[in-house]
């Protein structure tokens, strides 16, 4: 293993492990293109390094969520069946979709997360008081609620339409094991629209099932001899240290310019991740 | 209300607690693993004292797959202490999900031999 290979594929995570974490993301939806494009690494070595960075930065940004009670750990494991059971399904595709649908793919989901980069995610207050849709959360005690330092006191909420907020999830599992990304970007719109989580808790909720969602891909990955470790190592420790430095940013840089540069980003590569769905490569290294 | 409010703030803090330490853990394997490929590699020793070192880099990366696997059967226990039998069998169901997972690679890499598994790297 050369040193520069070593020390270009840790800084790479560390820069897309910060600029996710400084947005609440994982970096493995930069991990991916920037392997591929840039390294000429195999998609399938890149989608499994990136699976592992995806679960070093869930377990290494879990503690402040947790602390702050803005995981609701009960509806967290209710969504974690359907989100493993979409992941396992996504290995299996995994193993017969062909390589230049997984760019397309990629390329799709990159424009949809610079979409939803776009329009912010608002913080409607309104809550809507249907009480017999609430069957499933009341039989299984999902609602509760949590600390707001800025609206003040405890904010208690009601947890609506689990079976869509179900289906969405394992949606959500089937693209994370596919690509090797965390997909909280499908992970919240679901959570935000159908099951009308406050914003920060579907943040924080998400951060948490994504861990597991990955480890049961990542599992099967491993025993397949997916996982380089070569690659996947330094881009592990890269993205603990650059999910512990976005938080660091996050305190003193606004988030309306990472979100314009953020979205510029993300739309790049999506350009070149289409390009790669027919083999073209404008960007890289040549070997 | 109260008491079970304080019983799961406890519960929230031990989870913290496990996914830090844990992924400390695994990092500080994988760094060792790491700094020993560097080593090696500066000193223009390659053969097996890389392959030792890829190993234990393998074995972090084993242990921060495993962390949020532990976090599930951590939960598991606590449900089943708490006597919530409902949620130890949805807990129950996710385990046995990863782990089908697992035996799905295994079977996959017996059966079909990846075209993939010789990775080129730039170098």
């Amino acid at each position: 293993m050369s040193i520069g290979l070593l020390l270009w594929l840790f800084s790479v995570s560390v820069g897309a492990s910060a600029l996710g974490g400084l947005l609440g993301m994982a970096g493995g939806i930069f991990i991916v293109p920037i392997l591929t494009i840039f390294g000429h690494t195999d998609i399938h070595t890149a989608i499994g390094a990136s699976i592992v960075s995806v679960i070093a930065c869930s377990c290494g940004s879990a503690a402040p969520f947790l602390k702050n009670r803005l995981t609701n750990i009960r509806l967290a494991i209710v969504l974690e069946t359907a989100t493993t059971l979409g992941a396992l399904t996504g290995v299996l595709l995994a193993g017969i979709i062909p390589t230049a649908y997984l760019f397309f793919l990629f390329a799709l989901v990159l424009v949809v997360s610079a979409k939803q980069m776009m329009a912010r995610r608002g913080e409607s207050t309104i809550t809507d008081t249907t009480v017999d849709s609430n069957r499933w959360s009341a039989a299984l005690r999902l609602n509760s609620s949590y600390p707001d330092r800025i609206l003040g006191g405890e904010i208690s909420y009601q947890v609506q339409r689990i079976p869509l907020g179900m289906m969405l999830m394992y949606g959500a599992g089937l693209i994370s094991a596919l690509l090797g990304i965390g997909s909280g970007v499908l992970k919240i719109p679901a959570m935000d629209t159908a099951l009308r989580l406050p914003i920060k808790v579907s943040s924080g909720t998400s951060n948490f099932m994504i861990g597991v969602t990955a480890a049961a891909s990542a599992g099967a990955y491993f025993m397949r001899g997916d996982i380089v470790p070569a690659i996947a190592g330094p881009v592990a420790l890269g993205s603990v240290a650059g999910s512990i430095l976005g938080a660091r940013i996050l305190m003193v840089v606004s988030s309306d310019r990472i979100r314009v540069l953020f979205v510029v980003v993300l739309l790049l590569l999506a350009v070149q991740m289409l390009l790669s769905t027919f083999g073209i490569h404008l960007m890289g290294f040549s070997e | 209300m109260s008491m079970d409010t304080i019983k799961v703030s406890r519960f929230e803090l031990l989870l913290a607690g496990l996914l830090k330490h844990g992924t400390w853990l695994a990092s500080a394997i994988i760094a060792t693993g790491l700094a020993l490929a560097l080593m090696q590699g500066r000193s223009g020793d390659h053969g097996s004292i890389i392959g030792s070192s890829m190993h234990i880099i393998t074995i972090g990366i084993a242990c921060l797959i495993l962390l949020p696997v532990v976090r599930v059967a951590f939960m598991l226990v606590i449900f089943l202490k708490e006597r919530d039998y409902r949620f130890a069998a949805i807990a129950a169901i996710v385990l046995t999900i990863i782990f089908a997972g697992i035996a799905l690679g295994m079977h996959m890499a017996k059966t079909q031999a990846p075209a993939h598994s010789t990775a080129t790297l730039p170098s």
